[in-house]
């Protein structure tokens, strides 16, 4: 061989390294991969979802890696799970039957006006929507940004994935990253929006709820979203059938599956694939910027809507409702619901609202879907 | 003399003017406009008179925003409405089906604002109103669950 021979091939193996074709702009993504990675360790933030998210961020922005997209028509790894688990809608339904496994609708069929609080409570998806037009998005993108105030990350995925795929990757984080600091975002908004006298008001024990009640509170649900907002039924179904498994305690094995295996690992494919959507071409821009802070408000008016909300059904109820409960009308199961009985034990230590908070808590999933369902019956 | 070169200066200034009040441009907010007469314009909405059909302006605009996204078209009972979801300057072209004069009438809007706070109300309505319904739903079926597991009760 000669010598120009060896530094030709010395040259053509060095242009097929990542070092030969890297950018400084994926310095950036390493360091937000980094940061979820931080927050779910050290912090304990969602770890489930904000650990691979992280770690899908980090491993998409190394150049020339085949991660995502397609060599000779062939998908690369983390475009299989995204092509087949996201863009086919599969991941997020799955996720929801999981959850339907996981949940005990008992104190919401105790208090079923507990679900007006979860419809107070898209109040910030619909101003959200607003604001986000305004700064010049589409009508189509506007409604997926909207629907992150509803903390709800596997909605957010469905509508995201059906309505702006291009903005999935920060839809999905900012939804994850805002339930995740629950407790921190909602404690403020509730002592400013509620007064003394309002935070120490004690609701009476829930009722019991019989099991048949329990069987037939998702078949119940099921139909009726079915015949109000069928778009929504692959996911609002999933969750209903999980639940329906769950109650009906003669199918232990397919609710554990449901509610352990399947649920965690969905949630590996799920938090990958949405973290390898956001390579530095893509998520560098102002939109995902905006979308981050137009969350936080879209977040913050959902729970001013939960609590407003209830104060107007105080209005016209005997049996006053302690507002705070409002703040559980976003979402975020449990988180919301353990906030409302912390923040209530600050006031009162022997007010435990756990239990009435949980009602609303459902609810917003419930309303969360509906918002949802309305959003894609816009455009259809 | 005089008057019939005061007439003809007249005459070269007006009919511009003229020409231009019958004339209809060629695109409004991007939107091409059909062979039409102006009825009414304004910087958000032009009303046009189109001497084609119904069907021949609505194949005129399928063949004009052919390969757009995120444009609906909409078969309702009295009109056609043509739709546009993304962020283009117009929001929608409404073609009627019912010919006035033999002519059919078009109308193009520029974004509407009164159209999305109208129909985002319409819809976070319509989640309460699906929330109440299943309030509904839970409440009789609890009702009606609970006097059942009762009544056994009461007969012992």
């Amino acid at each position: 061989m000669t010598s120009n021979e060896i530094l030709d091939l010395l040259f053509s193996t060095l242009r097929t390294t990542g070092v030969w074709n890297f950018q400084f702009n994926i310095i950036i993504m390493w360091a937000i991969g980094s940061l979820f990675i931080w927050l779910a360790i050290a912090k304990k933030y969602e770890p489930l979802l904000l650990l691979p998210i992280g770690f899908g961020i980090f491993i998409v922005n190394f150049p020339l890696v085949p991660m995502m997209g397609y060599t000779e028509g062939h998908p690369h790894l983390i475009e299989f799970f995204y092509h087949y688990g996201l863009e086919w809608e599969i991941i997020p339904c799955v996720i929801f039957l999981g959850l339907g496994a996981m949940t005990d609708f008992g104190p919401l069929i105790a208090n079923p006006k507990t679900l007006i609080i979860g419809a107070g409570a898209q109040l910030g998806v619909f101003i959200t929507f607003t604001g986000t037009v305004l700064a010049g998005f589409t009508l189509k993108e506007a409604a997926s940004v909207g629907i992150i105030g509803g903390a709800d990350g596997p909605t957010t995925v469905y509508l995201t994935q059906h309505l702006a795929p291009q903005l999935l990757g920060a839809n999905a984080l900012a939804a994850y990253s805002y339930m995740a600091m629950v407790p921190l975002l909602q404690p403020p908004i509730m002592r400013l929006m509620t007064n003394s006298k309002e935070r120490v008001i004690k609701m009476r024990q829930l009722r019991a709820v019989s099991r048949q009640e329990k069987i037939l509170f998702p078949l119940i649900t099921a139909g009726i979203i079915a015949l109000l907002v069928p778009s929504v039924i692959p996911l609002m179904g999933m969750f209903m059938l999980g639940n329906l498994m769950k109650e009906s305690g003669v199918v232990a094995r397919l609710t554990d599956t449901a509610q352990s295996s399947l649920m965690n690992i969905v949630t590996i494919f799920l938090g990958l694939s949405v973290g390898a959507t956001m390579h530095a071409d893509k998520f560098l821009s102002w939109k995902p910027l905006f979308i981050f802070g137009l969350g936080l408000v879209d977040f913050a008016v959902c729970t001013v809507g939960g609590i407003l909300t209830v104060k107007i059904m105080n209005k016209f109820l005997k049996e006053k409702i302690n507002p705070l409960i409002g703040a559980a009308g976003v979402s975020a199961v449990p988180m919301a619901a353990r906030v409302v009985q912390m923040e209530g034990i600050k006031y009162d230590k022997s007010n435990h609202m756990l239990m009435h908070a949980v009602g609303p808590n459902l609810a917003g999933v419930i309303g969360s879907a509906a918002a949802a369902g309305m959003f894609i019956a816009m455009f259809d | 003399m005089k008057r019939l070169i005061l007439l003809t200066t007249m005459f070269c200034f007006l009919l511009p003017g003229a020409v231009a009040a019958q004339s209809v441009p060629e695109d409004f907010l991007g939107v091409p406009v059909p062979e039409s007469k102006e009825i009414k314009r304004t910087q958000k909405r032009l009303e046009v008179m189109s001497p084609k059909s119904h069907d021949e302006v609505l194949g005129y605009y399928k063949d004009k925003l052919e390969g757009m996204e995120d444009i609906k078209i909409r078969d309702w009972s009295d009109q056609s409405y043509i739709e546009d979801d993304s962020n283009r300057p117009w929001h929608s072209i409404t073609i009627d089906k019912e010919p006035t004069d033999g002519k059919t009438r078009v109308v193009i809007m520029k974004d509407n604002w009164t159209w999305i706070i109208g129909t985002l109300l319409l819809r976070y309505v319509g989640v309460f109103v699906v929330l109440l319904v299943l309030l509904i739903g839970m409440t009789v079926s609890g009702k009606i669950i609970s006097s059942r597991v009762e009544k056994p009760g009461e007969k012992k």
